[in-house]
């Protein structure tokens, strides 16, 4: 062993006993080790008389260690945690890697790219599952396995799209480029599971060089890779003379009916769906076709092409049709439908705004350039009308509102709503496309001023449309009941929660509910950094082994309490019992700890010599050290009733603390000294201060 | 080789995200209650109001936080902020308007041709992203502009961005880029 050097006295000469696995110090005494560790192989003898070597093989991966070590998790020990969480994630991948038939090469580069996953901190935030799935995933990429991202969360019961936000996410971080995914990877796969026999082979060729042509005619790029093999599969399938049906391929492929179908339509629509099988197997036609949702487009840019000539021709007609509008408008307005309510107010509305359009006198430059706008833009509104008459008579029941804007943007159809909602759109269309914007009509300078004070600017809003939005108050009254109808039930929930909150506050019980659990329990409450520390460490009941004092000697005069040494110490100390300021500080304690009290017991005796020992060495005074608990131990009865009654007072003062302790414990100490000298028995201590022994060094 | 022709490009914007503030406390049961065109969710715990000129849904919450999404141009997105606050008003809070701030701006915009995504995502590795299995356009992100396009194997692009400007300079950037990748056009096949 190397020489070392005594922590206490610094002496030099230290015995190292082997048998006993201990170093002592032989000037001071002082224990520097216990349980030497030896290096030594020892061996064992087993059943039938074999002989084996002791001990554990450890794993290359990082340190496992043991929890029995002692040393808390709290400290910043991350490497524990971090080596918890490699361990954990390698369990989970060789779990879900097995199920998907992974060699352990690809198990392995899955584990390496959760490694580095780790080491980057993105599973922060993240289900273990999804970014154990996702490194799978992307190893199966990589590697160019036929696993689909659909199989991974078919296993774990995930969205799909979930995993794949994640997969997307640690690809980018990791700066790791999947290749694309080929369809032709997933067709040995699909075809061995739809059970063709000894023809699987020929099946999947057949399979392979359709999705090759699929490819050249352009039908896989933007779909689901998986819906390309299950047509090929049908399609080969039936030129081998099998008969799939596309239940079973679906079952296999993980598609929809309908998606299969589309795909084998728009195969259909490829000049290689004309050639026979025999000719499809030996030649390859050059041509290739354009996507089919490219082709949709075309038809309906087609369409509209047609729409335009129309609307040339319809421009011609204008003039007749402006005047059948006037009679239709005529019409219309006879026939309108009384509106009631909001709608009445909102209809009076509508007409006076139309008047202003149409009139050129109005005040609101708003409505000023709204004219202009629809003045200049006459030829974009029949151009825009149509468009829109395509949709909505492709979408639904507009029809006759269709036929009406035809005519003009000035017509008021029969639901005035109905008007105004298109109205809007076209104005709204208008401000994208056409030369002047709303923007003229607002002054650019007052807004920077507004902004800054934070007042509207009221320029061009118009307060009548505003009033619109707001209801009168029997429409108010209205609307109010229509509420409560129709929110009663929570509402009711509502009103239960007040009540249950209430009836707490009253019993005294009422708990804010937390919202964060903290996990450390009660706060603990402590002045200096050093006491924070010492209450924690014995709260959690560390170690024996260290040497409190020391501690609290380092942090100076705080008023800490030592914490784990009670336990020492209590059991030796009748003669150093301390009252101070303290007692206050046990009392706390007392209650915390009172679990703890058959453990303490136990280890009063090896307290025992231990405390003489730490006593010999320490010429502090100073300190108090809380004893805890301990003194149930020695002296049950009498303590706590002592102890019940006395533990009140010092209740509130707890930490109020070490500023006004420092005097009392001036005095204390003077008291202590004395104490110690005289040995006073425990019991008589008790009895003057009602409290538990403390310690003084 | 043409460049970016943003003339012969139309690029559409079809929403406009802003958010504001009123700098308030909102009462949200008396907007519900008194306005019209408002939906309540109380257990979100924000107002829906939609207005219809410009035609705007927006997010009210009570501390006087408000997002409106729904208009087709950065300034009829303040139009119609002002517009809502105005209304707000008269309801009775006091309402200040502050803190406009445009946030997202979506826009379509439609190439000529088509686009083979695979090449595009090759030749753009890390910037570009394509997932058939999860979405069927590459998602191609633009970091110094914050703007991400979407690239549909049909020829028609996806743009979102923070405002307007970076929405067209998006455009402009990548049109290089898909027209490398374009599938050269054969005769137009009959449609069935």
């Amino acid at each position: 062993m190397s020489s070392r050097t005594c922590h206490t006295c610094g002496g030099t000469d230290i015995d190292v006993d082997q048998a006993r696995g201990s170093a002592v110090c032989t000037s001071c005494g002082s224990v520097l080790e216990d349980n030497i560790i030896v290096s030594e192989v020892q061996f064992v003898e087993g059943s039938g008389g074999v002989s084996s070597a002791v001990g554990q093989f450890v794993s290359a991966d990082g340190p496992v260690k043991a929890p029995q070590l002692g040393s808390g998790f709290h400290t910043s020990v991350g490497k524990e945690s971090r080596a918890q969480t490699l361990q954990s994630g390698k369990r989970q991948i060789q779990q879900l890697g097995s199920q998907l038939q992974l060699n352990q090469h690809c198990l392995d580069t899955a584990f390496n790219f959760f490694k580095m996953v780790v080491s980057k901190h993105l599973t922060r935030g993240r289900k273990m599952e999804h970014v154990i799935a996702a490194c799978l995933y992307l190893v199966c990429r990589t590697e160019g396995t036929p696993h689909m991202l659909l199989d991974l969360s078919d296993l774990l019961q995930v969205n799909v799209y979930i995993l794949g936000k994640t997969f997307l996410l640690l690809a980018r971080e990791l700066c790791i480029n999947a290749p694309a995914i080929d369809p032709c990877l997933y067709i040995p796969r699909f075809a061995h599971m739809l059970d063709f026999g000894t023809k699987t082979h020929d099946v999947s060729m057949t399979a392979l060089r359709l999705v090759q042509r699929m490819k050249r005619d352009w039908m896989h790029t933007g779909r689901r890779p998986s819906g390309l093999c299950g047509a090929a599969l049908l399609v080969a399938a039936r030129m081998h003379t099998f008969r799939r049906t596309v239940k079973d391929v679906i079952s296999v492929v993980k598609v929809c009916q309908t998606t299969l179908r589309k795909r084998l339509t728009e195969f259909e629509e490829t000049p290689t769906s004309q050639l026979t099988i025999d000719e499809f197997m030996r030649v390859d036609l050059e041509q290739e076709c354009d996507p089919p949702s490219f082709t949709a487009g075309q038809h309906k840019t087609k369409m509209q092409q047609l729409e335009h000539e129309l609307t040339r021709k319809l421009d011609e007609v204008e003039g007749e049709i402006s005047c059948y509008k006037n009679e239709i408008e005529t019409e219309l307005e006879k026939s309108r439908p009384k509106l009631r309510g909001i709608y009445a107010a909102y209809a009076r509305e509508i007409n006076p705004e139309d008047t202003e359009v149409l009139s050129s006198a109005s005040d609101l430059e708003e409505v000023e350039s709204e004219e202009a706008e629809l003045q200049a833009a006459t030829q974009h509104l029949t151009q825009d009308f149509l468009c829109q008459v395509m949709e909505e008579e492709v979408g639904q029941d507009r029809k006759t509102d269709g036929v009406r804007q035809k005519m003009g943007p000035e017509v008021e159809g029969g639901g005035a709503l109905r008007q105004v909602a298109p109205l809007a759109t076209i104005l709204g269309k208008l401000t994208t496309t056409a030369p002047f914007d709303l923007q003229q009509t607002f002054d650019p300078s007052p807004e920077d001023d507004e902004t800054e004070r934070g007042v509207l600017d009221l320029d061009g809003i118009d307060d009548q449309e505003i009033e619109k939005y707001i209801l009168n108050d029997r429409e108010v009254q209205v609307k109010t009941e229509l509420w409560m109808i129709q929110n009663a039930e929570y509402l009711q929930e509502q009103r239960e929660k007040d009540e249950r909150i209430r009836k707490e506050k009253e019993q005294g019980t009422y708990k804010e509910k937390k919202k964060k659990k903290s996990k450390k329990g009660e706060q603990v409450e402590a002045l200096t950094a050093g006491e924070a520390i010492e209450k924690m460490l014995e709260k959690k009941k560390i170690s024996r082994k260290i040497n409190y004092d020391v501690l609290r000697d380092l942090n100076s005069r705080g008023g800490g309490s030592s914490p784990a040494h009670p336990p020492n110490t209590c059991a030796a100390h009748p003669p150093n019992t301390n009252t101070d300021a303290q007692q206050k500080l046990n009392r706390r304690r007392q209650r915390r700890s009172s679990g703890v009290n058959h453990e303490l017991a136990a280890n009063a005796s090896i307290m025992g010599k231990r405390f003489h020992l730490l006593i010999s060495t320490t010429t502090k005074k100073k300190k108090r050290v809380e004893s805890q608990v301990q003194n149930p131990v020695t002296m049950t009865t009498t303590t706590t009733k002592a102890v019940a009654e006395t533990s009140h007072d010092p209740e509130p003062h707890p930490t109020s603390s070490s500023s006004t302790a420092v005097p009392p414990t001036v005095e204390a100490e003077e008291e202590e000294e004395a104490e110690e000298e005289e040995c006073v028995s425990a019991l008589q201590l008790v009895g003057d201060y009602g409290c538990e022994e403390e310690e003084v060094f | 080789m043409d460049s970016s022709n943003d003339d012969a490009l139309d690029i559409i914007i079809t929403n406009v995200v802003a958010t504001f503030r009123t700098r308030c406390h909102l009462n949200l049961r008396t907007i519900a209650l008194e306005g019209t065109n408002v939906i309540y969710k109380p257990e979100v715990g924000k107002v829906l109001m939609k207005l219809r000129k410009p035609k705007i849904t927006a997010s009210i919450w009570s501390s006087g936080k408000i997002i409106c999404t729904g208009a087709t141009s950065e300034d009829d997105a303040k139009v119609g902020a002002r517009r809502l606050a105005r209304c707000l008003q008269k309801l009775g809070f006091k309402v200040r308007f502050s803190a406009f701030k445009v946030v997202n701006v979506l826009a379509v915009c439609s190439m000529p041709f088509s686009i083979h995504l695979v090449d595009f995502t090759k030749n753009n590795r890390p910037i570009a992203s394509y997932e058939p299995e999860l979405h069927p356009a590459a998602t191609y992100r633009i970091k110094h502009l914050k703007a991400t396009i979407q690239v549909f194997s049909t020829g028609s692009l996806t743009v979102t961005g923070p405002n307007v400007q970076n929405v067209a300079t998006a455009v402009e950037q990548v049109y290089p880029l898909l027209f490398e990748c374009r599938k050269p056009l054969r005769e137009k096949r009959k449609v069935n």
